[in-house]
């Protein structure tokens, strides 16, 4: 399972996505679009979004901090 | 059976939760998430006894104080929203009023008494383009996208403390701010309005009702209308961040509490009671009129005392 997710420092729904794969044990890469330009044009380009979080699980994207969306492309039960 | 259910997990649901733990109320709390609308704030400075805390610390703290009580007499539900109430047994009824709440995840849970704590959430912009360029140049949430923003020229819509402080942040990133205001005069504090203000990346306007969000994949430019003159503007601008308010989240009482037209819950405000017995509310989701974190606390803790006796008075009469 390939995670990323796009954040800024101080994006409390980025927390909160990253606080719900701690608990679940999914291991995810993070770009911090405020200091990572490349990263930022990566975002913009595959999100067509100006707004963190995005979230890429296999290749499927996902805007802003959609919890069942997420619960279901991560297969979390409970 | 609760004695009392809590509906929210902002400062007014929290404190309330804290008070009746401390009572011996048995409760339950249910709370999409905690610390309430504050959550956002890049930094509150009005949070009485703490110079200085993020939102999201505050956030963080409020949770710790009230769930240092969980125990058999205070219990969550977490993650859940009540999206529907029903008043079981009538107040005129053996032993006073019982309620139904069912949750957005289908749970339901039956109580006496209910405080309604459930806040308010941001008012979404509304003139044409507002749907089309959310999140592509339309922010809510500017501490967490101003960083986006860098390099760019941005208007902010809504000259109260929250314009005021989305301006702030957007300092350090924006060539360009210019400051929307509808009414005459910008509210908002005067240490936070002096401090933008005072940059000349800031450029602020009064009497301006926004028009329209123009655009192509993203935002392009903000139409807005002199309210003096009825001349309309065209800016030119990558952002368009908006601050014009909350909307409070009473839906699901519709009928069952007396509403106004705003949709706050009236109350009698010395005891926070509502149109109905059994039901209190405190914090952004009522009539009160001053949005504030510190009142919340004090409004809810105020219901929760009355919460109080009315529960020993039942339990004496039954």
């Amino acid at each position: 399972m390939a995670v990323t997710i796009y954040t800024t420092a101080t994006c409390v729904y980025c927390r909160a996505a990253k606080k719900l794969f701690s608990e679940h044990n999914i291991a995810y890469t993070e770009k911090d679009v405020a200091q990572d330009a490349a990263a930022r044009s990566e975002m913009i380009e595959r999100s067509g979004q100006l707004g963190v979080p995005v979230i890429d699980v296999n290749g499927t994207v996902v805007v802003g901090f959609n919890e069942p969306k997420l619960r279901e492309l991560l297969d979390i039960r409970g | 059976m609760y004695e009392l259910v809590i509906i929210g997990g902002g400062p007014a649901g929290a404190a309330a939760g804290v008070y009746a733990a401390r009572k011996r109320v048995k409760s339950l709390l249910i709370t999409e998430g905690w610390g309430g609308q504050s959550e956002v704030s890049p930094d509150v400075q009005n949070w009485i006894g703490i110079k200085s805390i993020s939102g999201i610390d505050l956030a963080q703290k409020i949770e710790e104080h009230v769930k240092a009580y969980a125990g058999d007499v205070l219990e969550f539900d977490e993650g859940s929203r009540v999206v529907e109430v029903k008043e079981l047994v009538l107040a005129s009824g053996s032993g006073g009023p019982k309620f139904t709440l069912v949750t957005n995840k289908g749970k339901k849970y039956e109580t006496r008494s209910i405080l309604v704590a459930s806040g308010g959430r941001r008012r979404k912009l509304s003139v044409p383009g507002a749907e089309t360029y959310d999140g592509k140049g339309i922010v809510y949430c500017a501490t967490c996208d101003a960083p986006l923003f860098q390099g760019k020229e941005v208007v902010v819509i809504g000259g109260g403390n929250a314009g005021f402080e989305s301006a702030q942040q957007l300092i350090s990133y924006a060539t360009k701010i210019t400051l929307l205001e509808y009414a005459e005069e910008f509210r908002g504090d005067s240490v936070t309005r002096e401090a933008v203000l005072k940059s000349k990346k800031v450029t602020p306007i009064t009497n301006a009702e926004s028009v329209e969000v123009k655009g192509e994949k993203f935002v392009t430019a903000l139409v807005w209308k002199d309210r003096k003159t009825g001349e309309t503007h065209e800016l030119p601008v990558q952002g368009v961040f908006v601050e014009i308010g909350s909307i409070p989240n009473t839906e699901f009482l519709k009928g069952l509490v007396e509403l106004n037209k705003y949709g706050e819950i009236i109350l009698d405000h010395k005891t926070a009671r509502t149109s109905r017995e059994g039901i209190w509310a405190a914090g952004d989701a009522t009539d009160q009129p001053y949005k504030q974190n510190n009142i919340s606390m004090g409004d809810a803790v105020k219901a929760l005392e009355d919460i109080y006796l009315w529960l020993q008075k039942k339990k004496s009469t039954t």
